[in-house]
């Protein structure tokens, strides 16, 4: 078995409204309540790190010829 | 850098196995020195192609110091074999690039293989006698346990250079070319029955 990496606890104060959408992706994604929680980090690492740069970000949607860049603090 | 667990490699020439350590945590140095040690094998090789009037691989300008960078991502994870001292192979995967799309794993999280390859020595194309075998199959082994451990079911995904697709294609589901691929390359993708079989066949 790998060696286990250490990890650490923290509690986390979600509002209702928080909660029922961390719960309907974690059903949504197959992932636990953790695994979401970490990809969100992960996910907004990335994207920090590249608006950092100065790239932007957009949402296109190629049928409506929309394209919208997402701002993000 | 620091040791997962155990692993072995095959030596053809004598047809055995020799222990080697799967590692991860891999720093920006740990890949600046593997591209370091890997280059003149790796200029070796393919000089010995050009003379011979052989194509060279799809990957031979892969340049892992560059991808060092990546290694401050939380994103991006990098596993190793070590054998002999020497980096025997590398991978580099991402935990948020994959997204399921095969039946009954549509838009589930995917562990995405970024790159994988061989140490020059080990790669057939280049090497004349390639002195280990089996470090793409450890590899592979590694993402699907490293997927499992994340909550990811151990599904795989990646997109492969052509040269490589026979080898995936024993182990994975073939989606055919991408066109959302910048390159067009083939997608390839473990479902869990795969994984299934794939962590069976691996056991001793």
């Amino acid at each position: 078995m790998p060696t286990e990496l250490t990890k650490r606890t923290m509690t986390l104060n979600l509002t209702d409204a928080e909660m029922r959408v961390l719960e309907s992706l974690s059903a949504q994604k197959d992932l636990s309540k953790t695994a979401v929680i970490r990809q969100a980090l992960r996910l907004y690492q990335l994207l920090d790190a590249r608006l950092s740069k100065g790239e932007k970000l957009f949402f296109e949607d190629k049928a409506k010829h929309e394209k919208a860049e997402l701002m993000m603090i | 850098m620091r040791v997962r667990r155990k692993s072995s490699l095959k030596v053809p020439a004598r047809e055995e196995l020799v222990e080697a350590d799967l590692v991860d945590e891999l720093s920006n140095d740990d890949l600046i020195n593997a591209h370091l040690d890997w280059g003149p094998a790796r200029l070796e090789g393919l000089k010995r192609l050009r003379e011979a009037g052989r194509p060279w691989p799809e990957h031979w300008h892969w340049d892992w110091s560059k991808k060092a960078d990546l290694l401050d991502l939380l994103a991006y994870h990098c596993f190793g074999i070590v054998h002999g001292g020497r980096m025997q192979g590398l991978m580099m995967v991402s935990t948020i690039a994959g997204k399921g799309r095969l039946p009954g794993q549509v838009g589930k999280p995917v562990l995405y293989i970024e790159y994988l390859e061989s140490a020059p020595w080990n790669y057939r194309e280049l090497a004349e006698k390639p002195e280990f075998l089996g470090v793409g199959v450890r590899l592979l082994e590694a993402a699907v346990e490293f997927s499992g451990e994340e909550g990811f079911g151990g599904r795989v995904s990646l997109h492969s250079l052509s040269q490589s697709t026979e080898f995936y294609r024993k182990h994975m589901t073939d989606l055919g070319l991408d066109s959302g691929h910048p390159q067009g390359l083939r997608y390839f993708e473990m479902n869990m029955e795969q994984v299934r079989t794939f962590v069976e066949g691996r056991k001793p």
